[in-house]
């Protein structure tokens, strides 16, 4: 490949349809031979115009939209909205309610780590952990089902509460769930940190310096990986947080053997938690009253999503829909260090470096304009639509 | 008339692709069990090669058209051409000279060149990494492979297929030659490019390496030489290193227990990077069959 002809620049394309990745993102990597020496990055295919959506529908009805921007983490979307909703509307939810929106949170951690786990060791090549650990996913996904009704989009959320209850049983399934899972994580963390094969593919690899996460704004697991210290969980309880304490998993070696290592050492955190809160559940309401209308105002509301902090603005003018719903979902952080570290890097590190982030396209997708003539501002809502209309009618 | 049945049914031709497809079928089958899945139907290989013989042929523009068409034929035909010089199935070559191991060996290079000609021909940027890789996997294992197949021959005192076996079925080559089974077995393996030489056809990466704009007859072609492949492959370790093959009986144990070795590799490894690969076999796999012939060469000379 370096044979060709000089000045022009070989390519490698991933994506948008490609298949290393689940989910259309278009990435293209300059390679010298093996070696990658540029790297960019084309979002937005699976752009749905949610954020516009929320401001025609009802306070409750956003619920359910909401939930639905991420299939892997929807209930932390939901209790991000709850939480800002319920600080605006100036009510207190019950603590049972936020010992259970606690529960459904790192359930639904655990599935969504184990997820990466496999999606990551696939990513490699190492197709025997990707079947095992998404085998042992499904132990958590009966168990979600069982308490909710639903595998992924649990809606275990209401504004003011919850509209789950945890019973005798569910709370025996889920103890005996956790400790199949305790064992399989334990098997897991050994594989990842001592599979010589599998360590060649990942120790050393993809190295974030402490530094370079700061600068590029890394959030959740893949910046715990990189020595900073930043938990939502921790800095800033939110829901029930405050009761069941987390402790922080933070590494600072920063390649992708300490990603694997530093996830595996959350389920642990997770288990732990999800232990300490059935067996302290306090009695009491699910749910509290809210408004149909909330009052005029606006807030932010922040959560640690199994992929990083999650961050809502929610602004209310009264009525009984919000006026603005404005959502910064963790993948868009992270997005920037996979062309930072890109370079320099081999092409078939490459699948793994993208997946090192836990990336979730639908998350993160928006609409950026890029106006080079340097007028700032954003279109008007019928500058859109003549967009839209001239676009389709340039299309062959 | 006998050689142009030998050619087209028995043993090469007809039945062994047939055999080829049985084979490809226990090794998806034993991955997939390994791996906690359930696997596919044991006619899963055939239903693939059918169907991808009724499909259409598309010829990507910027090739070179007789190339495209004409590889996926060489690389079969010189699988199939091979096991004429190997005992196949148990039974004795069909053909046979003093020498047919070099010729066999090199008949069976032919698939892995044609595949890396294939990917060059395209224009696709996946292709061409992955035929990059393929020549390049092919420069670091077939030097060891070479040498560690010639070592048998060495100990047998001749370098026909035909006398080795029978060599072989008075001795046990596994015990005086373990380093040369061992690295016989990965050498096939890197010729296959199966788990963890696959980073040629790496899917996270390069889709489907070399052969990602063939579809059709041409696909099917290469698959089923590459099943071909895995038999001849099998049947000359077995055949040489364990002991020779008398009958049908010992070629199906010996074979089958080899596909097993094979798919319990491909289970527990991780794909390795192509230099990793060039770099494994240049620094152990070559040195170690080295010191094997030098063993080899003393001991013979001290003996004879």
């Amino acid at each position: 490949m370096a044979t060709q002809e000089k000045g022009r620049k070989f390519i490698v394309p991933i994506g948008p349809q490609h298949p290393a990745l689940k989910e259309p993102g278009h990435f293209e990597f300059t390679v010298d031979g093996e070696i990658v020496t540029d790297a960019t990055v084309r979002l937005g295919y699976v752009h749905r115009g949610i954020e516009k959506a929320t401001e025609s529908r009802s306070w409750v009805q956003n619920l359910y939209l909401l939930e639905r921007i991420c299939g892997i983490c929807s209930h932390i979307h939901a209790l991000a909205y709850c939480l800002g909703v319920e600080k605006l509307a100036g009510v207190t939810v019950p603590p049972r309610a936020q010992a259970v929106r606690v529960l459904v949170a790192e359930l639904e951690r655990i599935h969504s780590h184990l997820l990466w786990v496999g999606v990551a060791a696939h990513e490699a090549g190492f197709d025997t952990l990707f079947m095992y650990s998404w085998r042992d996913r499904e132990t958590v996904m009966d168990l979600l089902e069982a308490l909710t009704g639903n595998r992924v989009n649990y809606s275990a959320n209401l504004l003011g509460g919850v509209k789950i209850d945890v019973t005798d049983e569910q709370s025996d399934a889920i103890w005996r769930g956790l400790d199949f899972l305790e064992d399989r994580t334990r098997h897991y963390l050994d594989i990842t940190t001592s599979d010589s094969v599998f360590l060649r593919r990942t120790r050393g690899i993809g190295v974030t310096t402490p530094e370079q996460a700061k600068r590029l704004g890394l959030v959740g697991p893949t910046a715990r990986a990189s020595g900073i210290w930043h938990d939502l969980r921790v800095d800033a309880p939110y829901a029930g947080y405050a009761d069941y304490p987390i402790t922080m998993i933070v590494s600072d070696t920063g390649d992708l053997e300490t990603r694997f290592v530093v996830r595996i050492k959350e389920l642990f955190e997770s288990y732990r938690v999800i232990r300490h809160i059935l067996d302290t559940l306090p009695d009491g309401e699910l749910v509290t009253r809210v408004p149909r209308r909330i009052k005029a105002g606006e807030t932010i509301s922040r959560v640690e999503a199994p992929r990083g902090e999650l961050f809502y603005f929610i602004r209310s003018n009264g009525t009984d829909s919000p006026e603005r719903i404005k959502v910064r979902t963790p993948t868009m952080c992270n997005m920037a260090s996979v062309l930072a570290l890109a370079v320099g890097h081999q092409l078939a590190d490459m699948p793994m470096i993208l997946v090192g982030v836990d990336p979730c396209f639908s998350c993160n997708d928006r609409t950026v304009v890029v106006d080079q003539g340097g007028a700032r501002g954003g279109w008007t809502w019928e500058q859109l639509r003549q967009y839209g209309i001239d676009y389709y009618r340039r299309q062959p | 008339m006998s050689e142009l049945l030998a050619l087209l049914f028995f043993p090469a031709g007809l039945s062994l692709l047939a055999g080829g497809l049985v084979y490809e079928w226990v090794d998806r089958k034993l991955v997939a069990r390994l791996q906690n899945r359930m696997g596919p139907r044991w006619y899963q290989p055939l239903a693939d090669i059918v169907k991808l013989l009724a499909k259409e042929e598309v010829i990507p523009t910027g090739v070179n058209k007789l190339l495209f068409v004409g590889l996926p034929i060489a690389a079969l035909a010189g699988a199939l051409t091979s096991a004429l010089y190997v005992p196949m199935f148990g039974l004795a070559p069909s053909f046979s000279f003093p020498g047919d191991l070099i010729v066999a060996l090199y008949l069976l290079s032919l698939l892995t060149l044609c595949t890396g000609l294939a990917g060059s021909n395209t224009t696709n940027t996946f292709s061409l990494v992955g035929a990059t890789r393929t020549l390049t996997q092919m420069f670091s294992y077939e030097a060891p492979f070479l040498l560690t197949l010639l070592g048998p021959a060495l100990a047998a005192g001749t370098w026909q297929i035909g006398g080795i076996d029978a060599y072989a079925q008075n001795h046990l080559l596994l015990l005086t030659q373990p380093i040369g089974l061992l690295v016989a077995l990965i050498g096939l393996m890197g010729k296959l490019e199966l788990s963890p030489f696959d980073s040629p056809e790496a899917e996270t990466e390069i889709v489907a390496g070399a052969l990602t704009e063939y579809s059709g007859r041409g696909l099917a072609l290469f698959r089923l030489g590459k099943n071909v492949e895995l038999v001849i492959g099998l049947t000359l370790v077995a055949s040489f290193y364990l002991g020779g093959l008398a009958n049908p009986l010992e070629f199906l144990l010996k074979t089958g227990g080899l596909l097993l070795g094979l798919s319990l590799i491909q289970a527990v490894m991780t794909r390795l990077r192509i230099d990793q690969t060039v770099g494994m076999w240049w620094r152990y796999g070559a040195l170690l069959v080295l010191a094997q012939w030098l063993l080899l060469i003393v001991t013979q000379g001290t003996v004879s």
